[in-house]
Order: structure tokens, then C-alpha cells, then sequence
């Protein structure tokens, strides 16, 4: 098998089971691809009006929505996998909340708080600040959508680097925050990617929470909905495939880098 | 060098004694070495001189944990760097690895080379931070049997070159061999200390010996004094064996520790007069000598024979003897319950 020999490691000769199982799983993933492909109407192809607006709409703000989590995640995840306390189960049902609420659930507890009449959204307005409807609430409500997901993923790439190594870069003189720097990011770099590729899918995809908080402005997920309310299903699906153009590069290049590094 | 430090977490120690050449503190597995180590380097919390209240990173100590911690995405000469500060970082890394003949491995990742290259990557690294004080954990535990001594034997070496004092803690008595100063610890402090040879020719007690790789340790309890000779009957429960020895200083129902030289025992064809009866268990061929490990009661006694003559085969029955006169004992005084907690582990 070719595609599989190419990169195969010399070992015991291989069951068959497990590819044939692996090529059906495969395929019932790519099954709706395919579909698209052929639902697509290539001879009609266009875009509707406001597509390009959402396009732009969701990489920008998806990639604000990036820079911040990977700026509030990264501290706590360096916490919770180097620290060890009492009523640590507690930390641990918050991000399992934030994992397990519904999105619409987590959009009406979003405009709760952060709506006009909530406890931080009207400071907020006071301020002249608006949380709802605005690109502010957009990136807030991308946040709260893939910031647990990249939170779990660094914390386990940081439980991958042995804390003897930081504690080396330590006798040898550097500061805690050199050691963090010049040691644990480096090492951890890998499964940081795959946090970073986790929550730009997840930012970038969500639908829910911005639905609630954040109808405006219009990213692509809300657009292919409003798309399919106002023109039809034909309107969804180029607009669907500028979504997957410029949602997959990123974590398509994240995966692939990290995976050869690791092979290396 | 004064070493003076105080442990309660994870364990409770107190080691003080000399550092200074290349110093081995031993140990057994489990004893608070490593704290001990992670200590001085400030990794631990501890008191204790020197470097007392320091952070780890203004301690100026060279610390090679077990299997070195070299950086896995870094390559040798940018390990040796890491501890370097400046434009000139990668100049010096270069000289450092060229003093230990590692120049042309300079571009080598960790994974790229064997124990040995390692730990002198590790060790240049260490000097690197130009230290007190180096620090090194069971530096024998990550070579192989066949290059451990050859191995060690260069790092002492370069440690007598560089001038900087070191503490190696270890359980291995070769390394111990090897050491200009040796500590010994037991039940959280150092029981002795010394140059190795010394410490050697009289180890302060049982436990003491056992670190030291002796055989043949027993605990045995005063039975009796005086057959008519001035002798005094001891009792050796593990091995089921009564003996007398031509001693009057012992005091009757106490125990004491002793030895019993492994090359003293001898093969005898038959039984007699103080021949003991005992089941061959195991029997190596090293340095041009027989180790025998016999069944004796319900431990090994070991006996050395040479490896001129034939040896009997496993599980055969042989009579062993000895003379009264090669036994050794502690003067009761130090013959503490260290060696019974040992024998109740």
C-alpha cells in the first residue's frame, strides 16, 4: 500500500483490520465534502452581497479573538499544569462548564452579563462601550467559545515538559520568566500549536454565542444562517467554501509542521 | 567547604561535613540524596550553608541532575550557552566544549549522543556558570557497566582540573572508591566521613559497611559468656548458627553487629568441628575469583574461592568454615539499631 509504506517505520507486518476500519471512518467523515462538491453549482458560483464583509469580519476578529486567548490561556495553563492545591476540583468544573454549555445556553449568560442592563455590560455602556452588537462583543463571544478549549489543550502541553528542565534553566541562572521563556514555551511548542489550531476552528466556526451577543456584526457563520433565510441553500454553499479557504490553512500548517518536528 | 543543611520536606535530614576535591556522599536508594542536592541548589526548601535564603538562580552552583537535563531542543554548544550571557555566549560555549573534547559535536542535539557525551556536555554546561559548587545526582546511574569506571574515573579527572569542589551523592561504592572525601549517610545524617581508604578499612558500623558493598553483616545476640575459655557464645538468629568468640566485653542478652569477611570462609569436603552446612545459591566468576552465595538458615552467606579450583555446582550441599579470629565486631556502643531496622526492612 503505497500511501501507507511511504512512511512506514519497519516493524511486524500489518493487520488489515485497522486500515480498512480506518478508510470507513474516513470516508463517512469526507462523505458530506463530497456531497458539496457535487451540490455546488460551479457554472453559478458567485457570492451574495455581504459575504466578502463577513469574510473579513470573521478572520479579523478571529484572529484579535486568537491573540487574546492565547494571551489569558497560556498564564492559566502554565498554572494549573505546574500547580497542585486544595478545592482544585473547582477549577476544574468551571472549564468543564465553559466546555459543556450549550452555545446558545452561553450566549443568553454572556448577554445576562454583558447585555446593556447586565452588571458588566452596563458599566460597560456607561463607558460608551457596547458588549452587544458590536465588534467588541463578537471577539468576547469568540472567546468565551474556544478559550477553554485552548486552556486544556496548553495545559497538557506544559504537563509535557519535565519540570526538572525548569528547573535547571533556574541553576543556571536565568529568572522564572527566562526559564518559562527560553525553556517551557519551546519545549511545549507543539501541543501549544494544537491549542492555538483548536480554538481558531472553534472561534471561527461558532455560531451560537454570536448569535445571541453578537448578530452584528455579520461573521460567516451568521451569514451562511442569514444566507440560507434570505436567498436560499445555494446562497450557502460558496460562501461555505470561503469558510473552509480561509478557516483551514492555519491549523491545516499548525498540524502538519508539528507532526514531522515530532517525527524528526 | 563547609556543608552544613537542614531538610524537613519530603523527608527529614541533617547533613554537615567537609566538601571538598571530588566529594561523594553515599547513601541507599531513598535516603534524601537528591533532596539533598535539589536543596543546595535552592530547588528545595531547606537551610543550611552554603547559599542559605538564596533563589536557585543566584546560587553559583553547577547542578547535574540524573540523566543530565540537557535541552532537548537545543543543541550542545547552545546548552553549554544557555548559561552564558552576552555577544561572546557562543564563542566561550565553543571553548567550553572544546576543554572536554566535544568541539566537534558542537552542533549535536542531546539524542544525538551517548551517556558519556552527554554528561560532559552537562558538565560544561555546568561550568559554564562559572559555579562554587558542583552538584551531581548518581552520576553513575544513566553510563554503561562497561565504560562506568573509565567514565567517572575522566570526570573526577576534570574535576581536579577545574578547582571547583564537588558533591556527587550516589549508592555505588565504586564511585565512592573514587572520591577524595567520602560522607556517609544514614537515618538522615552522616555517619562518618573521611577519605574513602579509611572509611573503608574501618567503617563506623554495620549500616556503614552494607553502603560500602560489604557482605556477610549480621546481627547476633550475646548468649552466654564463658565455656571455660574465656570465650563468649553468640547467637546468629538469620543464619540459625551459635559460634563463640574469645571475647569477655559483651554483655550477655545484648546484640551486636558483625562481619564475617566473604575471601575468610572456606569449603571444607566434610563436616566437623565448626563447619557449617549450607546450599550453593548462586555462583559468579569475576576478577579471577569464585562468589559464591550460600544458603545458610534463611540468608545468603558469601564466600570467595579462587578461580584456580573448581567451583561446586548450584544447589549442591558443601560444608563452609571459618576461624573465630576473622570475625569482626562493633564495639556494642556502635552497633545501633540501624542494622536491625535493616534487617526488620
Amino acid at each position: 500500500m503505497s500511501m501507507t509504506g511511504a512512511l512506514a517505520e519497519p516493524g511486524p507486518r500489518r493487520a488489515r483490520g485497522p486500515f480498512w476500519l480506518a478508510s470507513l471512518t474516513l470516508l463517512l467523515m469526507a462523505a458530506p465534502f463530497a456531497g458539496l462538491v457535487a451540490v455546488t453549482h460551479w457554472s453559478a458560483f458567485h457570492f451574495a452581497r455581504g459575504d466578502a464583509m463577513a469574510i473579513g469580519v470573521s478572520l479579523g476578529y478571529s484572529l484579535l479573538a486568537l491573540v487574546i486567548i492565547v494571551l489569558l490561556g497560556t498564564p492559566l495553563a502554565w498554572w494549573l499544569a505546574r500547580h497542585r492545591f486544595r478545592g482544585q476540583w473547582l477549577v476544574e468544573a468551571i472549564l468543564l462548564l465553559a466546555l459543556l454549555t450549550p452555545p446558545l445556553a452561553m450566549g443568553l449568560l454572556l448577554s445576562a452579563l454583558y447585555g446593556p442592563y447586565g452588571p458588566i455590560g452596563r458599566w460597560f455602556e456607561a463607558a460608551n462601550l457596547s458588549l452587544t452588537n458590536s465588534a467588541a462583543a463578537f471577539v468576547l463571544a469568540q472567546c468565551y467559545s474556544a478559550l477553554p478549549y485552548y486552556v486544556l489543550a496548553a495545559r497538557a502541553a506544559f504537563e509535557g515538559v519535565p519540570r526538572e528542565l525548569e528547573h535547571l534553566a533556574l541553576t543556571l541562572g536565568r529568572s522564572p520568566w527566562q526559564a518559562f521563556r527560553e525553556v517551557s514555551l519551546p519545549l511545549a511548542r507543539f501541543g501549544l500549536a494544537a491549542g492555538v489550531a483548536l480554538a481558531w476552528v472553534r472561534a471561527l466556526g461558532e455560531f451560537g454565542v454570536v448569535l445571541i451577543i453578537a448578530y452584528f456584526p455579520q461573521g460567516i457563520p451568521v451569514k451562511l444562517w442569514v444566507n440560507l433565510q434570505d436567498i436560499g441553500l445555494h446562497a450557502v454553499y460558496p460562501l461555505l467554501w470561503a469558510f473552509f479557504v480561509v478557516a483551514m490553512p492555519l491549523p491545516l500548517v499548525l498540524g502538519i509542521v508539528a507532526r514531522r518536528r515530532e517525527a524528526a | 567547604m563547609e556543608l552544613d543543611y537542614r531538610l524537613e520536606h519530603p523527608l527529614a535530614l541533617s547533613a554537615r561535613g567537609e566538601i571538598h576535591g571530588f566529594t561523594v556522599l553515599l547513601g541507599r536508594s531513598g535516603s534524601g540524596k537528591s533532596s539533598l542536592l535539589r536543596a543546595i541548589a535552592g530547588l528545595l526548601p531547606a537551610h543550611g550553608t552554603p547559599f542559605d535564603g538564596l533563589p536557585p538562580q543566584r546560587r553559583a552552583v553547577g547542578y547535574l541532575p540524573q540523566g543530565y537535563a540537557l535541552f532537548p531542543h537545543l543543541n550542545a554548544w547552545q546548552n553549554v550557552a544557555f548559561a552564558l550571557d552576552g555577544s561572546q555566549r557562543h564563542r566561550a560555549a565553543l571553548e567550553w566544549l572544546a576543554r572536554f573534547n566535544l568541539a566537534e559535536l558542537a552542533t549535536h542535539y542531546p539524542d544525538q549522543l551517548s551517556g558519556g557525551q552527554q554528561q560532559r556536555v552537562a558538565l560544561a554546561r555546568a561550568m559554564a556558570r562559572r559555579p562554587e559548587l558542583l552538584l551531581l545526582d548518581e552520576p553513575t546511574s544513566a553510563l554503561d557497566a562497561s565504560t562506568r569506571d573509565e567514565v567517572m574515573a575522566e570526570l573526577v579527572a576534570q574535576v581536579h582540573d577545574l578547582g571547583v569542589p564537588a558533591l556527587a551523592v550516589s549508592h555505588d561504592p565504586h564511585l565512592a572508591a573514587l572520591a577524595d572525601h567520602l560522607l556517609v549517610l544514614h537515618d538522615g545524617r552522616i555517619v562518618q566521613q573521611g577519605p574513602p581508604d579509611s572509611v573503608q578499612a574501618q567503617p563506623a558500623n554495620a549500616a556503614v559497611a552494607r553502603l560500602l558493598g560489604r557482605r556477610n553483616l549480621f546481627h547476633a545476640r550475646v548468649e552466654a559468656h564463658g565455656d571455660g575459655r574465656g570465650h563468649t557464645r553468640l547467637h546468629w538468629p538469620e543464619a540459625g548458627l551459635h559460634f563463640s568468640l574469645p571475647r569477655h566485653d559483651l554483655a550477655v542478652h545484648s546484640w551486636v553487629d558483625g562481619t564475617l569477611p566473604p575471601h575468610r570462609v572456606t569449603l571444607t569436603d566434610h563436616g566437623g568441628e565448626g563447619a557449617v552446612r549450607a546450599r550453593v545459591a548462586r555462583r559468579m566468576a569475576l576478577d579471577g575469583q569464585w562468589q559464591l552465595a550460600l544458603h545458610c538458615g534463611k540468608t545468603l552467606l558469601w564466600a570467595y574461592l579462587p578461580g584456580t579450583s573448581p567451583a561446586p555446582p548450584i544447589d549442591a550441599h558443601v560444608y563452609v568454615k571459618w576461624s573465630a579470629s576473622d570475625i569482626f565486631l562493633w564495639p556494642p556502643a556502635h552497633a545501633d539499631a540501624a542494622m536491625q531496622r535493616e534487617n526488620d526492612e
